[in-house]
């Protein structure tokens, strides 16, 4: 019987053995690179090289306004820090014959009006349009912002955070700007992230920078000191939530 | 329904009639008995030859098999989703039955290992909603799926017990097995396609997690004809 009892014991342990859930800590990962052909639209104050006032409006006009939508899939289109990336809707896509135009004009208080085309080409899926604002009246040329330096390269990942769903991650696909953290310069523009990923040669080693995404009409930023050449980091972005 | 109840009926009293004959009556030699058997159970349906080397030790060699396939078993918190499972465990094996008590032949300790040639398993969930990116309805396409894959290909080491004798003392007997097949360390892997395409990063958490699952119980019984 002691045998029996034995084997028993040996037999409950085994099963007893897998007891961690298959799907713990298992998170579902989103990536959010729905709209393929994006154009950021950067607007700036051209004296400063600030982001455009915060009551900057954006019009877009033409046959394929109607298919433009913001990064985030919303058919509303707003500046956010200066910034917004439209698309084109994911069931269409330039040719290489025929680009797709969409004009856009930018209205501030105080400001005269600017108005850009926007071509969507099919060997171009991402661009970045900047337009400088000009107060009215004003007869200072805008201001030309010089390149940024050249440093080693550092490859960056970024993890979309959403607050209140523990149970999803996002990969985000978005423009990315930077600057030295502490500085009052305007943000720069960095590099698009393809699902998650960027790799720059525009941070330097011992520097602290913050890195700004807008997304969904929301501005989210995170600091990092750059001293490797690998980072993760963890930006929350609930607009990217909503899946 | 009562056809089942009574079909119950009679098969439990015919194997509870049958291992009570074979509990009662005295122990054979094993030695060079043979027969051959059927058998169904957890790890699906199969058949065995048997034959006694030993006046108490026989050698059984079988296969088993066992295709599941299950729909909506799996069910992702916060994620309206439908899911397939399927498993496919197909095994050649070699077992020792060992009596070890003279006065108790129909208990039996068992011994062995299978190798697994087919052991595996495959989740793939599906969202199920009608998902909107913003204003943009996704197509399933455009939203894709996650596919989690678990494979214990490899040989398992068995132990185990049986009741009643291997050997039926007239032609026929059924006699059971309870034992647990050790499995080979599993190798997981997620992957996903559309906008869910980024999940097989969670493929090292998903093998942490199911590492240990490495048991594979085996309840079965065993219709046994002598030969």
């Amino acid at each position: 019987m002691f045998t029996i009892k034995k084997l028993q014991m040996g037999l409950i342990m085994l099963t007893l053995a897998a007891c961690t859930k298959p799907t713990e800590n298992i998170k579902i990962v989103v990536d959010t690179d729905v709209i393929k052909y994006t154009a950021l639209i950067n607007v700036t104050d051209g004296e400063n090289g600030n982001p455009a006032p915060a009551n900057a409006t954006i019009t877009l006009s033409g046959a394929a306004a109607q298919d433009i939508y913001e990064l985030s899939g919303n058919k509303e289109i707003k500046l956010s820090s200066g910034i917004v990336t439209i698309g084109l809707r994911p069931t269409i896509a330039p040719t290489a014959d025929q680009p797709i135009n969409v004009n856009v004009e930018i209205n501030a208080p105080g400001y005269n009006k600017e108005a850009r085309q926007v071509i969507f080409k099919a060997e171009n899926k991402q661009q970045v349009v900047n337009i400088q604002l000009t107060k009215i009246g004003s007869t200072t040329p805008p201001i030309v912002t010089p390149p940024p330096p050249v440093y080693n390269n550092v490859a960056l990942t970024f993890t979309g955070r959403c607050p209140n769903r523990t149970d999803l991650e996002i990969r985000p696909s978005v423009y990315v700007y930077f600057k030295k953290s502490g500085s009052n310069a305007a943000f720069q523009y960095l590099g698009y992230m393809d699902k998650g990923k960027i790799s720059t040669n525009l941070l330097e080693q011992n520097g602290t920078y913050e890195f700004q995404i807008v997304y969904g009409a929301e501005t989210y930023r995170v600091t990092q000191k750059i001293d490797q050449t690998n980072y993760n980091l963890t930006i929350d972005m609930p607009a990217a939530c909503n899946f | 329904m009562y056809l089942a109840r009574y079909l119950l009926i009679l098969f439990l009293f015919l194997i509870s009639r049958n291992l009570n004959a074979q509990i009662n009556s005295s122990a054979p030699s094993l030695l060079n008995q043979k027969s051959v058997q059927l058998n169904v159970g957890t790890q699906g349906i199969g058949a065995e030859f048997a034959y006694g080397i030993l006046p108490e030790l026989s050698l059984r060699g079988g296969f088993n098999f066992i295709p599941f396939k299950a729909n909506d078993v799996f069910k992702v918190s916060g994620f309206n989703s439908t899911s397939n499972l399927s498993a496919d465990f197909y095994n050649v094996h070699e077992l020792a039955d060992y009596v070890p008590i003279k006065k108790a032949t129909w208990f039996r300790l068992v011994g062995g290992f299978g190798y697994f040639f087919k052991a595996k398993g495959d989740l793939r969930i599906i969202p199920s909603d009608d998902y909107k990116y913003g204003d943009l309805v996704l197509t399933d396409d455009q939203i894709g799926y996650v596919d989690l894959n678990v494979n214990w290909k490899g040989i398992a080491p068995y132990l185990g017990v049986a009741f009643a004798h291997t050997f039926p003392q007239n032609r026929f007997n059924v006699n059971f097995d309870l034992g647990t097949y050790y499995l080979s360390k599993p190798k997981a892997d997620i992957t996903g396609t559309g906008l869910l395409e980024g999940n097989s990063s969670q493929t090292p958490q998903f093998q942490s997690n199911i590492k240990d699952y490495r048991s594979l119980p085996i309840v079965q019984v065993n219709f046994s004809y002598k030969l």
